[in-house]
Parts: structure tokens; C-alpha cells; sequence
């Protein structure tokens, strides 16, 4: 029995079951954790307040933080080197659909923007090609040989690029919350964030295995995840690539389940990953790096191969009204933060997913202004 | 919107004691109802602040009549993600995750973090040496889950007929809630 477990007369599950104890909460060890995911709901927060250099941004009221004796300082973090940028900014539009979520980049190079109660396939210039629209909302997609898989909460549908729907998997069980899919050859990967847990799909809706699951008798924590921001990418290599934002790492898996390798640290600082739990995105380049985003100080970032800091796609200055939702101001964890995706030239597509901007990102050294 | 509607709904006096249990500032004040009842009998109206609203400005702390001020952080637990590195407990580029003194933000350290099991920990509130500076607040809001948020505690504020916080809160976070429902708490959630 966990010590959490031992503690559930001192607290209450976050999920809302019956009152326990003496002016404490929590938890059983499942509903707790499991609670981490329903949480970040942290119901409320309208008004947002940061100093620094987006006090500056403009919407809503804000505090003059250079009064503020106990000011909250990150300022010195919200500032990027010029010198580690190595992206421009090629363009930028605006999502067609409200509250997008996750995005995924076709083999046709357009993008598959899971938001609302669509899937809107946008065209590299911004441009609308098709929408399909769905019963609930999705939470994240992946694409390959134009099919089309789309994570809703608890379940994948697979659709035709036309729209039509091809199957809907069965709805996983305990608390799922899926929000992040990865496809390659015969073999779907969907992060679940309810769960902790990636789940190893046959192509026929089959599970095949589970990756990454808590396993307490080996010592193994598992992903820790105090918002549900699990995402998973793979190069159809017969490896996983998963962050593990509690433990500001990504880890690397072979799809039968092993741990093979993981890398990152927490560090506010551009080579850390910052905050309570980050990474929340994870895009691959063509070339082995890696893209990571974050939330909090709201910035993109790529690391080679070995997991070493490479350079800056945007940072915080890019992203400032992200940058001033912060975590606890929305009932809706899928609508903070920013996600990635990566086109087969190695441009970064970053979409905020506060102002539901999309920011095509080019390579400085294929723009002209090299570093 | 609706979150908002759903934290500025006053609590009743019995819903509060009973999220007591959410609402880890709550503990060690066994004597509130009492003292509530007693002093605000006649009064229909008292203070409160609406965390939909906070700002996070340090006002709290530095404008109450009374010294330390009326204002206290409360931590709603049903929120919390037990984080290891919780923003609002260490500053933001901590030495190590310990309970070093440098490493916490909380300026009077009143913060407590207790080792629930790894990687989690538990964060309560020491409601006799918080300020009500809302540097955590921020640090949780920002980073965090936003479990932690400000509220005026009935026990201590002397219901003042022109709260002087009020006045000068840049958020107009605070307003006046019936004295049998003195709280705006942080409680509700809709993953899903
Ligand atoms: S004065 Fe208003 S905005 Fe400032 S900390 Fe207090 S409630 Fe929040
Ligand atoms: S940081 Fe300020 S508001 Fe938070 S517990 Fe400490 S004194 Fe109270
Ligand atoms: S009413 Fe008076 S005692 Fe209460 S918080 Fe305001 S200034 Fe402080």
C-alpha cells in the first residue's frame, strides 16, 4: 500500500468523490494522480498577471509590477537571445477553428488541425482545403497514407481524407484522456494522459501493448503528469519518443515497452525544460533533432539528437498573450500552451494555442539570416 | 465564462466547512464559525475577493489596516498537481528541490511541503505567518495548476465599512458576499 493510500482519511479525491478527514484533501493514489489530468481545470482566472515585458501586451487590467514589493520574477527568462534563435518567421494565420488543440503535418505537407468539433485540413499558406466535422471534440490527430486518426477523449475514429468515417475504436477503459498520437507502418501510438500511459495500437483498433505504465513493485514512477499534456512521437523506427513533463525529460521507448533512454532537465533557463511540467509538445525533425514546447514561459526548442540544447525556434517574447494566460486561467488544460509540428523540410509549425495563431517557422540558414 | 460564474458563486458557511477538507488554509481554525457568527451577526455583508479577479498585485499585503493582513493564500488541493517542483513553493531557479530556505519564494515561509510519495508532495499553507502577498499565487497561476488563490479570512478581517484593499485593488477583485456565504472558492473543474 502506497503512502498515499495510507493517507486517504487525512484527504479527499480531487474528483470530487466524498469527504474524508479533518480539513485536508486527497487522495487514493489512483484517483489522485488520475485527478492530476482532470485538474487543471482550476475553474476560474479571467485576468492574468505577469510584469515584465508583457505587462506591456495590453488586454485586460493589469498590476504595475514595479510596485509590487513580492512581484513573481521571470523576467530575465522572458527575454530570448537573439544569438540562440535559429528560425524566422516565415508567416503566420490564424486557426479556422476555435480552441485548437493539437496539429499534425500530412505526407502532402498540409496541416490537420484538431480543434472545436473539427478537423480542418489547412493548406501550407493558410488557406482552407477541407474541414470534417466530428460529434466531440478532438483532443489531437495523426495522419499517413491519407488516413486520417483523430484522439477524442476516451477513444480513436479513423477517417477517409474525405471525411468519411472508417472505424471508432473502442473507448479505452479507466480515466482516459488521450492527447497525443503518433503513426508509423502498421502501428498507432496514442498518449493517454488520464491513464499515464501510451498505448500501442494495431491499425485494426487492436491494442498491442502499453508503454510507460507506473509499476510501483519495479521501481518504475511512470509519467507524472500534474496537467494532462502526454504526447508521443515516433520516427517509425521501432522507437517512442514521450515527454514526461512532472520529470522535464523526454524518454525514449522501444515499442515492445523498454526504456531505452531519456533526456532534459528542469531549468527555467533556455536548456531546461521550465515550470512544474514541461515539455507539453514533442514534433520530430527530419534530420533526428528534436522539437519540444512549453508552457509557462511559452517557447519552442530544438535538441539534438543526444538530447543536448540546440537552439531557439521562438521564444516567450514570441508568444505573449500565451505568455499571460498562464496555467490556472482557463477550466480547459488543452487550450494552453503551444504544439508543433514539422514539415519534411525541417520548417517548424507552431500553433499558440491561446490566440490560435499558426507560426510557420523557417530555418535561419535556409532564409538567409544565418546565425 | 462559465469558470468564472462557477468560482464566483459565494459558499455558504456550511459548504465551506465542508470544502475545509479542499482547502488546506482552513486547518488550525477550528474556532472560525464561532468567531464568524459572533462578531458578524448583525452584518448581512462582508468582503471577499474573487480569485476569477486577482491580479496578484502584493496590494493584499501592504494595504490592510491590519498587520500581518486579513488576506491569506488558501490552497485548493482538488486543483493541485502535487508537483515536485511547484512553482509557488521555490523560486524560480531553485538550487535544488529542498526546503533550503534560498530555494523558497514565500518570503516568511509559510508554505510547508511534506513528501507524500515519489515524485509527489503536498503543499499546505501556514495561515499564522502568511502575509497574503500572493508571490505564490503568481508562481502557481503562472506555471502551475492555479491551486492556490487569495481569500479575505472572516476569523481575522475586521469587516471594515471601506475595505482599504478594496480601494486600491487594481483587479476590483473584491466586493461584498453575504455573511453566510463569506467565500469564493476555487473548487470546480471540467476536464472532460
Ligand atoms: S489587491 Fe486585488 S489584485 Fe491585488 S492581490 Fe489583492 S485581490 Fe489581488
Ligand atoms: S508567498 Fe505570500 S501569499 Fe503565499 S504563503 Fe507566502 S506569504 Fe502567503
Ligand atoms: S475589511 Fe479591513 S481588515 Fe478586512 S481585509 Fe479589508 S482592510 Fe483588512
Amino acid at each position: 500500500m502506497s503512502a498515499l493510500q495510507k493517507n486517504t482519511d487525512r484527504f479527499q479525491s480531487p474528483c470530487g468523490s466524498k469527504a474524508i478527514g479533518n480539513g485536508q484533501t486527497a487522495v487514493t493514489r489512483r484517483r489522485f494522480i488520475g485527478g492530476q489530468c482532470a485538474i487543471l481545470g482550476a475553474a476560474a482566472l479571467g485576468n492574468l498577471a505577469t510584469g515584465s515585458i508583457f505587462a506591456a501586451a495590453g488586454r485586460g487590467q493589469r498590476a504595475d509590477n514595479s510596485e509590487n514589493p513580492f512581484a513573481y520574477r521571470v523576467d530575465r527568462f522572458e527575454q530570448t537571445n537573439p544569438k540562440l534563435i535559429g528560425y524566422v518567421e516565415a508567416r503566420r494565420f490564424k486557426s479556422p477553428c476555435s480552441e485548437p488543440r493539437r496539429m499534425a503535418i500530412g505526407g502532402d505537407q498540409r496541416i490537420y488541425l484538431a480543434g472545436e468539433k473539427r478537423i480542418c485540413v489547412i493548406r501550407p499558406d493558410g488557406s482552407v482545403a477541407t474541414e470534417i466535422g466530428l460529434t466531440a471534440p478532438p483532443q489531437c490527430v495523426a495522419v499517413a497514407n491519407e488516413v486520417l486518426y483523430v484522439g477524442f477523449k476516451d477513444h480513436i475514429e479513423v477517417y477517409a481524407a474525405n471525411g468519411t468515417r472508417k472505424a471508432a475504436w473502442e473507448a479505452l477503459e479507466g480515466d482516459p484522456y488521450i492527447t497525443g498520437l503518433a503513426v508509423a507502418g502498421n502501428e498507432l501510438f496514442a498518449a493517454d494522459s488520464g491513464n499515464r500511459v501510451v498505448i500501442r495500437y494495431q491499425l485494426d483498433g487492436k491494442i498491442a501493448g502499453r508503454i510507460g505504465a507506473r509499476d510501483r513493485e519495479a521501481g518504475v514512477i511512470g509519467f507524472v503528469l500534474p496537467s494532462p499534456n502526454l504526447d508521443v512521437e515516433t520516427r517509425g523506427d521501432g522507437v517512442i519518443h514521450v515527454n514526461n513533463p512532472g520529470r522535464h525529460r523526454v524518454e525514449c521507448y522501444s515499442v515492445a515497452g523498454d526504456l531505452l533512454k531519456w533526456w532534459g532537465k528542469p531549468s527555467a533557463g533556455i536548456e531546461g525544460f521550465c515550470g512544474c511540467c514541461n515539455p507539453i509538445g514533442l514534433a520530430l525533425l527530419p534530420d533526428g533533432r528534436f522539437v519540444t514546447c512549453e508552457k509557462g514561459l511559452p517557447r519552442v526548442k530544438v535538441y539534438n539528437a543526444n538530447g543536448e540544447f540546440d537552439c531557439v525556434v521562438a521564444g516567450p517574447e514570441s508568444f505573449r498573450e500565451n505568455a499571460r494566460a498562464g496555467a490556472g486561467s482557463t477550466s480547459d488544460p488543452a487550450r494552453i500552451g503551444l504544439d508543433a509540428a514539422v514539415d519534411s523540410k525541417g520548417n517548424v509549425y507552431v500553433l499558440d494555442r491561446v490566440t490560435g495563431n499558426i507560426h510557420v517557422m523557417v530555418p535561419k540558414t535556409r532564409s538567409g539570416t544565418a546565425r | 465564462m462559465a469558470d468564472q460564474e462557477k468560482t464566483s458563486a459565494p459558499v455558504t458557511r456550511r459548504d465551506f466547512l465542508r470544502q475545509g477538507s479542499r482547502v488546506a488554509a482552513l486547518t488550525g481554525l477550528g474556532g472560525f464559525a464561532g468567531l464568524l457568527v459572533s462578531k458578524l451577526k448583525s452584518e448581512t455583508l462582508v468582503w471577499q475577493i474573487d480569485p476569477a479577479k486577482c491580479l496578484r498585485c502584493g496590494r493584499c499585503a501592504t494595504e490592510c489596516v491590519l498587520k500581518p493582513s486579513a488576506v491569506k493564500c488558501v490552497h485548493a488541493f482538488a486543483l493541485c498537481g502535487y508537483c515536485e517542483l511547484c512553482t509557488g513553493y521555490f523560486v524560480p531557479e531553485p538550487n535544488e528541490l529542498n526546503t533550503a530556505a534560498e530555494n523558497q519564494l514565500c518570503p516568511v515561509s509559510a508554505i510547508k511541503r511534506r513528501w507524500i510519495e515519489d515524485p509527489y508532495y503536498e503543499y499546505t499553507i501556514d495561515e499564522t505567518l502568511c502575509i497574503g502577498c500572493g508571490k505564490c499565487v503568481e508562481g502557481c497561476h503562472r506555471f502551475g495548476n492555479g491551486s492556490l488563490f487569495l481569500q479575505v479570512r472572516h476569523n481575522l478581517c475586521l469587516n471594515c465599512n471601506e475595505c482599504s484593499i478594496a480601494r486600491a485593488c487594481p483587479g476590483d477583485a473584491f466586493r461584498r458576499v453575504p455573511v453566510s456565504q463569506p467565500y469564493l472558492l476555487k473548487t470546480s473543474y471540467s476536464h472532460g
